[in-house]
């Protein structure tokens, strides 16, 4: 196996550690600022850094680029094996952007004046960057393996610690639900990477590709459905997918603002990231035969979401289940297997990320002033903070999937790939197209139960106004929806490439398994 | 039979065992002619001991070498479970210094036993013969008993002493009946000889194949008492609650892996074809499966509910015993048995690490009288001992099977043997009941990070206690991110028995 | 010429920075600022569409497809290999709606200036109106579904924005604007859904979302006149086209325009046209020294946008194929991933999707709803959103996709009666109204109902004339009752001597003041509503302000005959072309949905002239009712100039279209007033439009039956019979049309019933799910059922099973653990004793497991 030199990518991928180590060295006390902004700056380099990756990346190349390889553990075939294709770009451009905010929005955070102990939170930021980016950026199934679950515990304490009255409940339950579905992934993982005798993925794929390495298949429930499942649970559960997502509203509900904002922004990616990376090119025939049930699972999970986020009196838990509804789109769009459903799954995470990071931002602005998070406490808040309401409205908006703003382009083209595709088709869409509806109804009621109406509530009337970092926080997530909105094209050209190269490995099985299935 | 000559006996492969079996003799003198306000010069005489040991396995790590007329065999495989042991009384040693002279039973006998035991675990790492294997285990076994009783004033230690006393000579016994009985079949205790014995028994059957496997079964038995296992753990909790923490510590470990080693040794290298019926794979596997399996669910289960820290460590330790089994029961698979030795190897070198280390901070908590050490005594720990705290966090996080901790390149291993040997069920039974441990580790966690709480000041955190944590952390840590380093040194070990003379 | 345009973006920039501006720097601006942005920014797109207009007329009416600078394609996946562009269509459809949008839009953004006056948040309306107009020109400027559907959606969050402007006022009115507002936005959004399904048909049938691809004329029959100049050898085709889209040339011609065999034929003739078309004469046309392409021969299958494809595949027979272009070869079949079709079904569907989301838009039938609740917004936007423009978007997107309706009869049929019905029920509905505004409202849906029902029976032009019609009297009368409306709320100030003149803080933004406006019940009585809650709204106040406001009064009556549909007001030639198309329909073709049409819709008239007389009799007839109505003043310039000019154009647009048969009366000013001019012109663009015919008889009936409605209503309620003495209505209080009058004043209970049937179970569905997620799965699964679970594993792991639970405060997983395990540590009782016997089981339990396989044999 080569050894490579340092790659650019693994000096973005260390930077937030850099940052990290420094911080221990800080004060606590003396050097509050110094600490801030130092995890500030750390993550603006980082972000930084990813520009230059991205300046660097050839979108024509479906390979993987800024590859570094060292042995590990060659004794194993387990190698440090990072490399970057669109796909990873990407979501390593999301990861590190909403880093910023995560961090900024920390700034005017009272958590702090109650918890202390503001060295350890950010430390544990820039320990969590570290880990999303490893996770988006390794092609080792074991040192993704391990990227994965080191991103539980910057979380777990981050809950823990600095959450809302029911934290513990919420980190504990957490950690155990999201590592008992991948430790079922672990042992998937060890029996692949055992037979293939690497845990290279590239290598791997290839392998399957060339015939070299037989995962048997033979319908529903076989080897590779039972591999597949075993990534897919893990996946599911951080996502989440239906069934799974009672983790979601106590970890967001509980989480600080920062805390849920990286939760919706990244972490729920990492699902569906895991999904197009390793579920559809390692378990082809798996994928396919599968479709049909996950795509209704998502379908379930955006209606149902939609429909149990209008119940909600908590803002927080409104947005939560909202996640799950957005969060069905990618699935649908996933395992609809055709490159339109797979870009705009792809985009619509980017959108997830931006928007629902934001109505988090919001709701987190909100809570800093009025600490309460009923959404009977506020209302006519458009009056009282007039340019606030503004950008709310804008971003509630493109989590509607307002044309014209992010949200809709990533639905739009996951729902005309739904339509058009051989595994889910017409049915499936229609059904997750009554979530456009529904996205309406509980999006409007929000904003209408917090910012509109009559300015009644004395405690309403004389909210601090916004400051300085508030204010950049929102006005780039209000230029990114736009942009995004009415560019999307850059970001298509980005993954194009890559998620071609996937999509060619899995759609040739559609025709003979789902005839073969029947 | 004549008696064989010096250069047969090959005393040298033997040399670190002896050397420590010899220098406790030594170290029982000096403690004796030296001042009382000097006494404590012992532990660091013992401590030289276990260092020249260290030196001496480390210069013949890899080469193997019969000795004692083949009763002993230095080979990778015992220098690397001597390296183990030897790295735990290490460590013992620094928590025990200032812990015995706190508690006030600090006596010069103290360290002689525990160089014993640790030579004993040594001898039974490389025991070649059935009878070395009885012998290194009373070796270990006694010193222990005496060790676990050591805190004369204080009852529960007394009856800990006791207890593991009764109940080891029980295992005693079914050890020298099991041995006998394969003796009886095989007419040879030794093990490679066994091996070549079996083959023939297995195909002809009858009576000696029944004699065979009761033996082996009376031998597991055995053996699994003295590393812990359901249905053979009782004694655990109690003992390890009752004994002083850092005879706990060593306890925890030096038994299981000199257990462990006669185990892999005995079911690997004598009985691999111990087969019966149609399948291929040696009966013990079936059994030593069950027992695993049985152990990871109740030690982990019965864990989450003790509020006694030295109590849930020993249950903890009764389920990484489990996992440990889970590599022996791979090994039954011809094709793994190596791997699967070496991933048990990490195993409880990692384990050693992580356990020392997480006894230690109990130990630095304990207050003089033994009291102290539940788990409401950790709340808020974060605040007053920062780095204690963090360090503990570390050792759950690894006794967890979290990435980038010692702890979880020993499971990955584990799992990797089992996984390869189609050990199925095993391997879902293990990161399931994982999962359940992550409760009750994570709960030390709340304890200390997310309960808030005026800490607990720790006096016991001497500085030789900082360092044996201090290390302990080091060695999680470099496990953790290099395992390249322990495994290359488990790269020539095989049980296999290819060189039958 | 060719290069003007280019302009075409500036439609939407103007608004779009007059918009920014507003939003930006508004609240430092002062009224006469914000105002003059706003009217200037909407005036400049009025001249850019005139540009447009003099472009399209230079240039042979060639369409012309503008891609905006510094805005790369919009949705474009390479390996999709589909592109969705941003991309501006100029052509004779899109022009016509761009005139009559910016034109009323100036006025109304002028008389909002008046009607605005002392408002907190003036300037943001402003910059929400611009808003609106950009949004509104992007959808109808959009040359594909998808960039249509971006003005569609933001036309709604305007029109979102604007219903619930008054979202701050105090006793709840606030709440109930936002209602109102959410209401409009999510019935809109159900209609989206069918927009949005409509599309992914359309995409995965036709590949593409575009109308027209680049040099492709939607009907090239229609251009043959102007090859006729080129080129002689086109004569006769040119005639034939000629006698097409002219129907009067010829009766076997007209004949044509209308006979049902000839549909096939014409079609025929397209299809081939646009498909294959001899080599030769794509060269002619080539030859033509301009303008240079007047048909698509040129075009291959791929090179046509998604109407081009649409006649082309129509018309293929079973298993005929024809070559894409690229090779391959175009069936009728439709495959969408599993799926396949035939072309006509998958029409069908599009047609019907498309209709849901017209109803939503356009407020027809089942959507409707949300429309007369728009009327919380401030009066100008109900003239301009909710009269005169967005809700004419439906119609548009029907008229532009007229081909798939065209090709679509039962779906079409399905469309005519949505129409009909809309316009007959709604027209019902306005005759019980007491809210002037209301009254208006209802007659907008009635009057789409018209539009609606003509694209169903094949009306496209008509359908366009009447909405550009109604756009200018709607708007009118719109305008005409706010300014009344204003003239009451001085009136009544005066009366209570408010002493904050301006008097529009009763438009409620602020908090003191009578916030009077929106709060009608129509239960109560005038003499009630003086001591409490006076309602500048509710004609039962009004009356005899003929004398009061004479200019509203003559602008407001020009309106009324307008919308009567009385000769010669443009209304009438605008609904009399609808009637007498489907008529002709009926008749000729023996439409069955030209029978209903016509049935439905002149009742409808009938009832349009009838509650507008009521209203006229009410308001301004009579004597006041109400001191605020003895002393209303007629409004401000900025208020009386657009009406007047409004009430010009209601006069004198029908001139425009005037129908084949009665020549004469274009003056001989064909193409400005005149023979059709409108339909001709529309016909570039509409491939199905065809000119209206003349019937005197319907004519005849509709005149007839408008004067007679008018008589009657003047018989009830003239003179000063507008209420009885107990301030009920006369219909009302009579007996026999007592409870058909409560039903048109409840609405027929349509709210209600939604409320029953929809809105009622989503909630409570929603609680329930919500409840359900929350207890059961989230708690009760979690912390009770896994617990439960492993009861058994306990029993067999620990001997005796009584011994009590443990607490569960931890979480699920936790809970179960603990309780499981302290059943264990129960097993672990300190006696040596037990340990033994326990290690001697373990033993035989091992011995046993060992022994088994040679037990077994």
């Amino acid at each position: 196996m080569e050894m490579s030199g340092l790659s650019l990518l693994t000096v973005t991928l260390f930077l937030p550690m850099v940052g990290l180590t420094i911080l221990m060295f800080l004060n606590e006390e003396k050097q509050r600022n110094a600490i801030r902004w130092t995890t500030l700056g750390f993550s603006i380099a980082t972000f930084l850094m990813t520009l230059v990756l991205w300046s660097l990346h050839d979108p024509a190349n479906p390979g993987l680029q800024f590859v570094q390889r060292n042995d590990w553990l060659p004794t194993f075939g387990v190698s440090y094996y990072v490399g970057m294709d669109g796909l990873s770009l990407i979501l390593l451009l999301l990861t590190t952007f909403i880093m910023i905010l995560a961090v900024l929005s920390s700034f005017t955070s009272h958590i702090f004046e109650e918890r202390g102990r503001e060295k350890l939170y950010y430390m544990f930021m820039l320990l969590l960057e570290w880990a999303m980016m490893g996770v988006f950026v390794a092609q080792d199934l074991v040192i993704f393996y391990i990227f994965w679950e080191v991103t539980l515990v910057p979380m777990y304490f981050l809950v823990g610690i600095w959450g809302g009255d029911n934290r513990v409940y919420a980190a504990v339950k957490f950690f155990l639900y999201t590592m008992a579905g991948s430790i079922l992934m672990l042992l998937a993982v060890l029996y692949v990477g055992g037979n293939a005798q690497t845990f290279a993925v590239p290598e791997i794929v290839a392998q399957i590709q060339s015939g070299a390495l037989v995962l048997p298949f033979d319908g529903l429930f076989s080897t590779q459905s039972f591999l597949f499942l075993g990534f897919l649970i893990a996946f599911a559960i951080k996502v989440p997918i239906f069934p799974f997502h009672s983790w979601l509203p106590d970890a967001h509900v509980q989480a600080p603002t920062a805390g849920s904002v990286i939760l919706a922004g990244v972490l729920l990616k990492m699902g569906t990231y895991g999904i197009i990376r390793f579920c559809l090119p390692m378990f082809p025939e798996a994928s396919v035969a599968w479709a049909p049930f996950v795509g209704t699972l998502g379908v379930i999970g955006i209606i149902y979401g939609a429909w149990v986020s209008y119940a909600q009196k908590d803002i927080k838990k409104l947005v939560a289940y909202s996640s799950v509804s957005h969060m069905g789109f990618v699935v649908i769009g996933i395992f609809s297997l055709n490159a339109a459903g797979m870009q705009g799954a792809v985009l619509q995470m980017v959108n997830h990320g931006i928007s629902t990071g934001g109505l988090f931002l919001l709701v987190g602005m909100l809570y800093e002033r009025r600490h309460t998070k009923d959404i009977n406490a506020y209302g006519g808040i458009w009056k009282a903070l007039p340019f606030f309401g503004a950008l709310s409205l804008i971003i509630t908006l493109s989590s509607m999937g307002l044309p014209g703003l992010n949200g809709f382009v990533g639905e739009f083209t996951i729902l005309l790939g739904t339509f058009g595709s051989q595994t889910l088709g017409f049915t499936f869409a229609l059904f997750s197209t009554l979530g456009v509806i529904l996205a309406a109804i509980y999006m409007l009621y929000m904003f209408q139960k917090v910012f509109l109406g009559e300015l009644d509530k004395e405690e309403n009337k004389h909210l601090h106004p916004m400051a300085w970092s508030e204010i950049t926080v929102l006005v780039t997530v209000v230029v990114l929806i736009f942009w995004i909105g009415v560019q999307p094209s850059m970001w298509f050209h980005m993954v194009d490439a890559s998620t071609k190269s996937i999509i060619d490995g899995v759609a040739h099985f559609a025709p003979q398994i789902t005839a073969m299935l029947k | 039979m004549t008696t064989p000559t010096l250069s047969e006996l090959n005393i040298g492969a033997t040399l670190p065992a002896v050397l420590l079996a010899v220098g406790t003799i030594f170290l029982l003198m000096v403690d004796i002619f030296l001042p009382k306000e000097r006494r404590h010069l012992t532990a660091w005489l013992a401590l030289a001991g276990v260092g020249i040991s260290f030196v001496l396995t480390l210069a013949n790590f890899k080469n193997q070498s019969y000795a004692l007329a083949d009763m002993f065999v230095a080979d990778p495989f015992s220098s690397f479970m001597n390296m183990i042991v030897l790295i735990s009384t290490a460590l013992t040693v620094l928590l025990g210094i200032d812990y015995m002279r706190r508690t006030g039973i600090a006596r010069g006998e103290f360290w002689s036993l525990l160089l014993l035991s640790t030579s004993g675990v040594m001898f039974m790492a490389s025991a070649n013969d059935l009878i070395v294997v009885f012998i290194a285990l009373e070796l270990l076994s006694i010193p222990l008993y005496v060790m676990a009783a050591f805190r004369s004033n204080n009852a529960k230690s007394e009856e800990a002493g006791m207890k593991y006393f009764i109940l080891g000579a029980f295992s005693s016994a079914f050890f020298v009946y099991g041995a006998a009985l394969i003796y009886g079949a095989t007419g040879t205790t030794n093990l490679p000889e066994i091996f070549t014995a079996v083959a023939g028994i297995t195909s002809t059957g009858g009576a000696s194949l029944a004699y065979l496997l009761v033996g082996a079964g009376l031998i597991i038995v055995a053996l699994g008492f003295k590393v812990a296992v359901v249905p053979f753990h009782m004694w655990t909790p109690d003992v390890y609650e009752g004994a002083p923490t850092p005879v706990t510590a060593f306890m925890s470990v030096g038994a299981k892996i000199g257990g462990f080693a006669a185990l892999l040794r005995v079911l690997v290298t004598a009985l691999p074809a111990l087969a019966a019926g149609q399948s291929p794979d040696p009966v013990w596997q079936n059994t030593v499966m069950i027992i695993a399996a049985l152990t990871m669910i109740v030690g982990n289960f019965v864990a989450v509910s003790q509020s006694n820290l030295k109590r849930m460590l020993a249950y903890s330790s009764i389920a990484h015993a489990g996992y440990i089994l889970m590599a022996v029961a791979a090994a039954g698979n011809p094709l793994q048995s190596d791997a699967a030795a070496k991933a048990a190897l990490v195993y409880l070198l990692s384990y050693a690490f992580t356990n020392i280390g997480a006894f230690a901070v109990v130990l630095a908590i304990e207050k003089n009288d033994g009291s102290g050490i539940e788990l409401s005594n950790l709340i808020g720990l974060a605040r007053s001992k920062p780095i204690l705290a963090a360090m503990m966090a570390v050792f759950m996080l690894s006794l967890t099977g979290i990435p980038l901790t010692a702890g979880f390149t020993g499971k990955w291993f584990i799992f990797q043997s089992a996984i390869s040997a189609n050990l199925f069920p095993l391997a879902i039974i293990g990161v399931l009941t994982s999962v359940v441990s992550a409760f009750y580790y994570m709960r030390v966690v709340v304890n200390m990070y997310l309960t808030d709480g005026a800490g607990d000041p720790a006096e016991g955190a001497t500085p030789y206690v900082n360092w044996a944590v201090y290390a302990s952390f080091a060695g999680v840590v470099v496990l953790g991110l290099f395992p390249i380093l322990a495994v290359n040194l488990t790269d020539a070990v095989t049980l296999v028995a290819l060189n039958v003379r | 010429m060719q290069n003007l345009a280019l302009i075409a973006p500036l439609l939407i920039l103007f608004p779009a920075v007059g918009a920014f501006i507003n939003f930006v720097w508004g609240p430092k601006l002062n009224e006469r600022a914000s105002a003059i942005i706003g009217s200037v920014a909407a005036g400049a797109t009025f001249f850019v569409a005139l540009g447009l207009l003099t472009y399209l007329t230079g240039n042979f009416y060639q369409p012309a497809i503008v891609n905006p600078p510094l805005l790369d394609g919009w949705i474009r996946i390479p390996s999709v290999g589909r592109e969705i562009p941003w991309q501006q269509r100029i052509d004779t459809l899109s022009v016509t709606m761009m005139m009559f949008v910016t034109f009323v839009g100036t006025l109304i953004h002028i008389y909002a200036a008046g009607y605005m006056h002392g408002d907190k948040r003036f300037s943001r309306f402003f910059a929400y109106l611009n808003m609106f107009l950009a949004f509104m020109l992007i959808l109808v400027s959009g040359n594909n579904l998808l960039m249509m559907f971006v003005g569609w959606e933001g036309v709604g969050v305007c029109s979102y924005l604007l219903i619930g402007f008054w979202w701050d006022k105090p006793n709840g009115e606030g709440i109930k604007n936002s209602n109102a507002a959410r209401k409009a936005f999510i019935a809109n959004r159900v209609g989206d859904f069918g927009v949005l399904l409509a599309l992914f048909l359309t995409f995965w049938t036709f590949g593409s979302l575009d109308f027209f691809k680049p040099g492709e004329v939607a009907n090239p029959a229609h251009y043959g006149h102007l090859v006729h100049e080129g080129e002689a050898s086109h004569a006769e085709e040119a005639t034939t086209a000629e006698g097409e889209s002219h129907g009067e040339e010829a009766v076997p011609a007209e004949g044509e325009a209308h006979g049902e065999e000839t549909t096939a034929a014409e079609g025929e003739g397209h299809g081939e046209e646009v498909m294959a078309a001899t080599e030769s004469h794509g060269e002619e046309v080539m030859a033509a020294t301009e303008p240079e392409y007047v048909d698509n021969a040129h075009l291959t299958y791929n090179e046509l946008g998604i109407f081009g494809k649409a006649e082309a595949r129509i018309h293929l027979a079973d298993g005929e194929t024809l070559d894409a272009g690229d090779g391959t070869q175009i069936s009728r079949t439709v495959v969408i991933g599993p799926w396949t079709a035939d072309i006509q079904t998958v029409i069908t569907l599009i047609v019907l999707f498309m209709l849901l989301g017209a109803a939503g838009k356009s407020a027809q039938i089942p959507l409707f709803v949300w429309l007369p609740d728009a009327m919380a917004g401030p009066t100008p936007v109900s003239a301009l959103i909710h009269a005169a423009t967005m809700v004419t978007a439906g119609v548009y997107m029907m008229v532009r996709s007229n081909t798939f309706f065209y090709n679509a009869p039962e779906a079409s049929l399905v469309v005519t009666i949505i129409g009909g019905t809309t316009a007959l029920v709604a027209g019902f509905i306005a005759m019980g109204q007491w809210d002037i505004k209301r009254v208006l409202a209802y007659s907008t849906v009635s009057q789409l109902g018209f539009m609606v029902a003509a694209v169903g029976i094949g009306a496209y032009g008509a359908a366009i004339f009447h909405m550009m019609t109604h756009a200018f009297f709607k708007a009118l009368l719109f305008l005409g009752s706010g300014s009344v409306i204003h003239g009451m709320e001085h009136g009544h100030h005066h009366l209570h001597g408010h002493d904050d003149h301006g008097g529009h803080d009763d438009h409620g933004h602020d908090s003191h003041g009578h916030d009077d406006k929106h709060g009608h019940d129509d239960k109560h009585t005038a003499a009630h509503a003086v001591e409490e809650k006076f309602d500048p709204q509710d004609m039962r106040n009004m009356g005899g302000l003929r004398s009061k406001m004479p200019i509203t009064y003559v602008t407001y009556l020009i309106g009324t005959l307008a919308l009567a549909g009385i000769f010669p007001f443009a209304g009438f030639w605008s609904k009399d072309e609808i009637l007498a198309d489907s008529w002709f329909a009926g008749v000729f073709d023996g439409k069955i949905g030209g029978y209903i049409a016509f049935a439905l819709l002149i009742a409808a008239a009938f009832m349009t002239a009838f509650y507008m007389w009521r209203q006229i009799e009410m308001v301004f007839h009579g004597e006041a009712r109400h001191e605020a109505a003895k002393h209303a003043p007629e409004s401000v310039w900025q208020m009386t100039v657009p009406l007047i000019i409004l009430a010009v154009f209601s006069v004198f647009i029908g001139f425009i279209n005037i129908p084949s048969g009665i020549g004469f009366f274009s003056l001989g000013l064909d193409g400005v007033f005149g023979l059709h001019t409108l339909t001709n012109w529309l016909e570039y663009s509409v491939l199905h439009a065809h000119a209206g015919e003349f019937n005197g008889l319907v004519a005849l009936i509709a005149t007839v039956l408008g004067f007679a409605a008018i008589f009657l209503a003047n018989r009830i309620y003239g003179g000063n019979k507008a209420l009885t003495n107990d301030g009920r209505d006369p219909l009302q209080a009579n007996a026999a049309t007592g409870p058909f009058w409560a039903l048109a004043n409840a609405r027929m209970y349509w709210d209600e019933t939604y409320q029953r049937l929809f809105i009622g179970p989503f909630q409570r569905i929603s609680q329930l799910l919500a409840d359900i997620d929350w207890n059961f799965w989230h708690d009760y699964v979690h912390d009770s059922v896994i617990t439960r679970g492993f009861n058994g594993a306990a029993k067999l792991l620990s001997e005796p099973v009584d011994q009590g639970l443990i607490d569960g405060t931890v979480n699920g997983v936790g809970r179960l653990v603990k309780w499981f395990s302290g059943l264990l540590r129960r097993a672990q009782t300190g006696y040596v004793r037990v340990y033994a016997v326990a290690l001697l089981v373990g033993v035989v339990a091992v011995i046993v497991l060992m022994l088994l396989p040679v037990l077994r044999g």
